[in-house]
């Protein structure tokens, strides 16, 4: 078995591991950081994408509110590029409590959250759309977050100094030395999903930041940690139907906030707690409830074209658990197993929201420095990651570039600008094993064709690249993660000579890659495919089944290790039940 | 005035307005758009794969004399034997506008065309520019794309043919032998093809990669109003048989289907209203009287005595839906044949070979294709529906988007041909 000697062990590679794993980098400590699936692709790549203010926190949990507007003013300078700077509002809306604006006004004054009200009547010429029947507005800085881009972008700086980011790799059981009272975790016993090997880590300190599967990893050496996860349905606008943050002010309830992001609104979220981490299926009632409080901020916006629907599952955490998770704290957690379970080694960090994420790597490496018996000072509030040198992204950026360096024929993705170049130097340069991930690299497929056309370019781009060389996902070393997002910074004159081989794992079939991805695509569509989208659905049937006939591809037995994840149902659906002349009796009333 | 006014320009549109031009009737088509053809490859799909999407079809003629006695109520059961004389009418049609389409060698079989992703797809009649790449002929095959164009690749298309044992190779040649512009689709290098100059050098390039005895597949770009005598200069030029493989949307084989029964036609005298979306219509009893499209100014009124809904299903627009499960006919607000509710739409998997229910969903029509409502009572005397927007088949899933077209064209109006 290949063997992999570290000082620190970071399990989970969402905004916290790769948080972790920056701060231990730069702090001199040999890092290694395993996750199971791509970096972002639990509940940090599932979110809405907010930067909070701390508003929304601010009455019912004034110290997460606090931790929130500090790391919110730190990561507008460390993560700018991965920021919008959109901006948000507190809505009163006719439904809402008359008491609670004058104490959420107040509360924000007393932990200098900037908190401006404006009249109705400006807030309607800044954002059209909202209900004009809005009793208050109060403007708060919130913003938009690109949580894929930021980790990615975490994730590189702490690659260059020093950390290795290993991909697909799942850690199947912790390592405890000694006996009971005294015992010490020594690392993990991985598995290199890709290439089907078992790797083991040692570590001095493994530090557990694996979110809502926290109390699996706990579970292999049999310590308890009650994650509670936290199911939230959002769904997304195929476009910028508002361009600044919209919040409901009122105590944090299901349905009560839209976010602009990128080229789409999402509307967000419902809470329901689910046994399964993994339990991403969405229930018809959360897609009627976000579209029926929608129309409390945007009146209409339940006849809004819809491209997607999604779930993520909060990692939340209460050692003494009862009841609703919303009533659950959302600040975070750092276990101290050693002092609470007698094992050494060993830290779970849990709980939390993206916007935090920073702290709580500050946080947990305070105390691993403690128990390694160094005092290194943490860095990563005063350093910039690279690429937050280019300041806030914009939503024209992409398009700006492309018309400037007349880029069109390199267009992959038509919906959301991404060339040729982009989708090739991210295949190289990241660990790829499923377009899906390309899709959080560069955006390929999220906009209204979900895929339709380019689907079918990516896996023919692929293919022609394929013969270049292959390397296998742990050894991408030159990401560019800011210029990867960039149609200019991608442009085929400026990278001949100088290519980097083909990061796609070895066993990686084009037939495969098409069908993986055009079932993922189909899964996130299911909950919200009526109406346009509907019409856009079945052009894309007739484009893969009638015209490519790609449901009868070669290599039908082929499948990644991301195949049955795709497979399991977006939605719930009784039609898989019934046969399908069924219909005859089911007519329209 | 007209007698007959047909809604929808799409392949079922435009074949119902022959038959009734054909007939001596006064025709106007008054469409929102162009339909499903510009999307599709071009080929006349009959029955590719039942009774699932499992199982291939060899002979599709045959195999509909299953299809309808297991489903009744499917267009091509109700079309009883229409389909036949259908095709056989559009074949004739075509080689008249000088665009001629054929079947397999084995008359009654599938023809199997290497799809863009050289998958072996059915299909029943392929015009003359597809019918080399007839997967039953052994000649190896060279596939050519272009360098850096989005819309097509030889080398993924080469190795699919590969692993099902057709022997094929690719090559890609440079986009410059054929148009310089900074943003090019399908339809512009089919343009770009219609100069003598350009087959010239792409004939030149190609002489350079073939190899004796292969045959060579091209993304289906060459050329669009002067695509016949393209083709045949460049089958001269290189002394090699050449075919077009269809490639993704705008369909340039479709787009020349199009214009050519366009172009037709006007010749009978049709008029055709493109853009022209239809917003309302004015019933007397059971009688449509006019239907109105938006204009500027005021909606405009179309009057005539016989109204043929040829407007597509889901996929051309004739069928829309919202988030409550509500499925509608946008035009007549016809009774639909739909699943009760939304939680019986979808299937869990993309490709499920059984379809997704909701994409059977459609206008029911009688024997005449007039459509009828839950109780089977025609709701209007003077209404036909013809097409894709007809309930009780999956035309994508079954393959047989285009034959379903042509055998319900043939049914309308009750003519008797």
């Amino acid at each position: 078995m290949k063997r992999i000697e570290t000082d620190i062990l970071v399990i989970g590679g969402g905004a916290t591991g790769t948080g972790v794993a920056w701060d231990a980098a730069l702090r001199g400590f040999r890092v290694v950081l395993v996750e199971k699936r791509d970096l972002t692709h639990g509940t940090t790549g599932r979110y809405h994408g907010l930067l909070h203010s701390g508003g929304r926190y601010v009455v019912k949990d004034p110290h997460s509110a606090a931790e929130c507007i500090a790391e919110n003013r730190i990561l507008r300078k460390t993560h700018a590029h991965c920021i919008e700077d959109t901006g948000g509002f507190f809505v009163v809306t006719p439904e809402d409590d008359n008491d609670y604006p004058d104490r959420f006004h107040a509360a924000c004054q007393r932990l200098g959250i900037p908190c401006e009200e404006i009249s109705v009547a400006e807030a309607l010429k800044r954002e059209p759309l909202l209900n004009p029947r809005a009793r208050r507005v109060f403007v708060v800085p919130d913003a938009a977050a690109d949580s894929f881009q930021a980790t990615h972008s975490t994730a590189q700086a702490a690659r260059h100094a020093g950390a290795r980011i290993l991909t697909y790799h799942e850690v199947v059981q912790l390592i405890a030395e000694g006996s009971d009272g005294a015992r010490r975790v020594v690392g993990a016993r991985v598995r290199d999903v890709a290439r089907g090997e078992d790797v083991e880590i040692r570590a001095a300190m493994t530090i557990n930041a694996a979110g809502a599967w926290a109390g699996q990893i706990a579970r292999t050496i049999g310590v308890r940690v009650d994650v509670i996860p936290g199911k939230g349905t959002m769904i997304a606008v195929n476009h910028r139907i508002i361009n600044t943050v919209l919040n409901r002010c009122k105590m944090p309830a299901d349905g009560d906030i839209i976010v602009p992001i990128h080229t789409v609104s999402v509307l967000g979220t419902t809470d329901v707690h689910v046994q399964d981490p993994e339990h991403l299926t969405i229930e018809p009632w959360e897609v009627e409830l976000l579209l029926r409080e929608g129309e409390q901020l945007i009146p209409g916006v339940r006849r809004a074209r819809f491209v997607r629907a999604w779930a993520g599952v909060r990692p939340l955490y209460q050692e003494h658990y009862s009841g609703a998770t919303r009533d659950v704290t959302r600040d975070f957690t750092l276990l101290d197993h050693h002092t609470r379970d007698g094992v050494a080694g060993f830290l779970t960090i849990i709980g939390g929201k993206w916007t935090t994420f920073r702290l709580m790597a500050q946080v947990t490496m305070d105390k691993a420095c403690e128990y390694l018996g160094t005092c290194k000072p943490c860095l990563t509030a005063t350093t910039p990651v690279p690429g937050a040198e280019h300041g806030h992204y914009w939503l024209g950026h992409r398009l700006r570039e492309v018309e400037e360096h007349h880029l069109q024929n390199e267009l992959v993705c038509e919906c959301e600008l991404v060339t040729r170049t982009m989708l090739e130097n991210a295949a190289r340069n990241n660990p790829t094993l499923t377009l899906d991930d390309l899709r959080r690299d560069v955006r390929l497929g999220m906009g209204p064709c979900q895929g339709g056309f380019c689907t079918y370019r990516a896996v023919g781009i692929l293919h022609e690249l394929k013969d270049e060389g292959r390397k296998t996902n742990d050894e991408g070393e030159t990401w560019e993660v800011a210029t990867m997002q960039s149609p200019a910074h991608n442009q085929r004159s400026a990278i001949s000579g100088q290519r980097s081989p083909l990061a796609i794992s070895p066993f990686t079939n084009s037939n495969l890659l098409l069908r993986d991805f055009l079932q993922e695509r189909w899964k996130g569509l299911l909950p919200i495919l009526w109406g346009q989208q509907l019409k856009q659905e079945r052009l894309d049937e007739l484009i893969y089944l009638a015209l490519m006939n790609a449901d009868h591809l070669p290599d039908k037995d082929a499948r990644s290790p991301m195949s049955d994840f795709y497979a399991r149902p977006g939605v719930v659906t009784t039609a898989d039940h019934r046969p399908s002349v069924g219909i005859e009796e089911a007519r329209d009333e | 005035m007209s007698d007959v006014i047909v809604i929808g320009a799409g392949l079922a549109g435009l074949m119902a307005a022959y038959y009734a031009a054909r007939a001596g009737e006064r025709v106007k088509i008054v469409a929102k758009g162009l339909g499903a053809t510009h999307w599709h490859a071009g080929t006349v799909d009959v029955l590719g794969y039942y009774p699932t999407a499992a199982t291939p079809v060899a002979r599709p003629l045959d195999t509909l004399r299953d299809l309808t006695r297991a489903q009744p109520q499917h267009p091509y059961a109700l079309a009883d034997g229409a389909l036949d004389r259908a095709l056989q009418d559009f074949v004739t049609l075509m080689q008249e506008v000088g665009l001629p389409y054929a079947g397999a060698t084995s008359t009654g079989d599938n023809l199997w065309l290497p799809s863009p992703l050289g998958v072996a797809r059915p299909t029943f009649l392929a015009p003359r520019a597809q019918r080399a790449g007839d997967l039953s002929r052994p000649e190896p095959m060279l596939i050519v794309g272009f360098q850096g164009w989005r819309d097509f690749y030889p080398t993924l298309i080469a190795e699919n043919l590969n692993k099902q044992g057709h022997r094929a190779r690719a090559e890609l040649l440079p986009l410059d032998l054929i148009s310089a512009r900074r943003d090019v689709n399908t339809v512009q290098l089919a343009t770009a093809l219609d100069d003598p100059a350009r087959v010239e050098s792409l004939a030149a390039a190609l002489r350079k990669v073939v190899q004796p005895g292969e045959r060579i597949g091209l993304p289906a770009i060459l050329g669009l109003d002067a695509h016949v005598t393209t083709l045949e200069r460049l089958e001269t030029q290189v002394g090699a048989p050449i075919f077009e493989i269809p490639t993704l949307p705008p369909s340039v084989p479709g787009i020349r289907l199009t214009n050519a029964l366009r172009n037709r036609l006007r010749q009978l005298g049709v008029r055709i209203e493109i853009n022209a979306d239809v917003i309302g219509f004015r019933a007397e009893g059971d009688r449509v009287m006019w239907i109105e499209s938006e204009a500027s100014g005021r909606p405009l009124k179309h009057r005539a005595e016989k109204f043929i809904l040829a407007t597509g299903g889901i996929l051309g627009g004739g069928i829309n839906s919202d988030h409550t499960g509500k499925v509608w006919e946008v035009i007549f607000n016809l009774p639909l044949v739909a699943p009760a509710n939304r939680g019986q739409w979808f299937r869990a998997h993309f490709f499920d070979p059984e379809g997704h229910p909701i994409f059977r969903a459609g206008v029911a029509v009688d024997r005449e294709f007039q459509p009828i409502d839950a109780r089977g009572a025609r709701v209007f005397t003077n209404v036909w529906a013809v097409g894709n927007v007809l309930a009780h088949c999956d035309p994508v899933r079954e393959r047989s988007l285009e034959g379903i077209a042509l055998a319900t064209a043939r049914c309308a109006l009750t003519i008797d041909h």
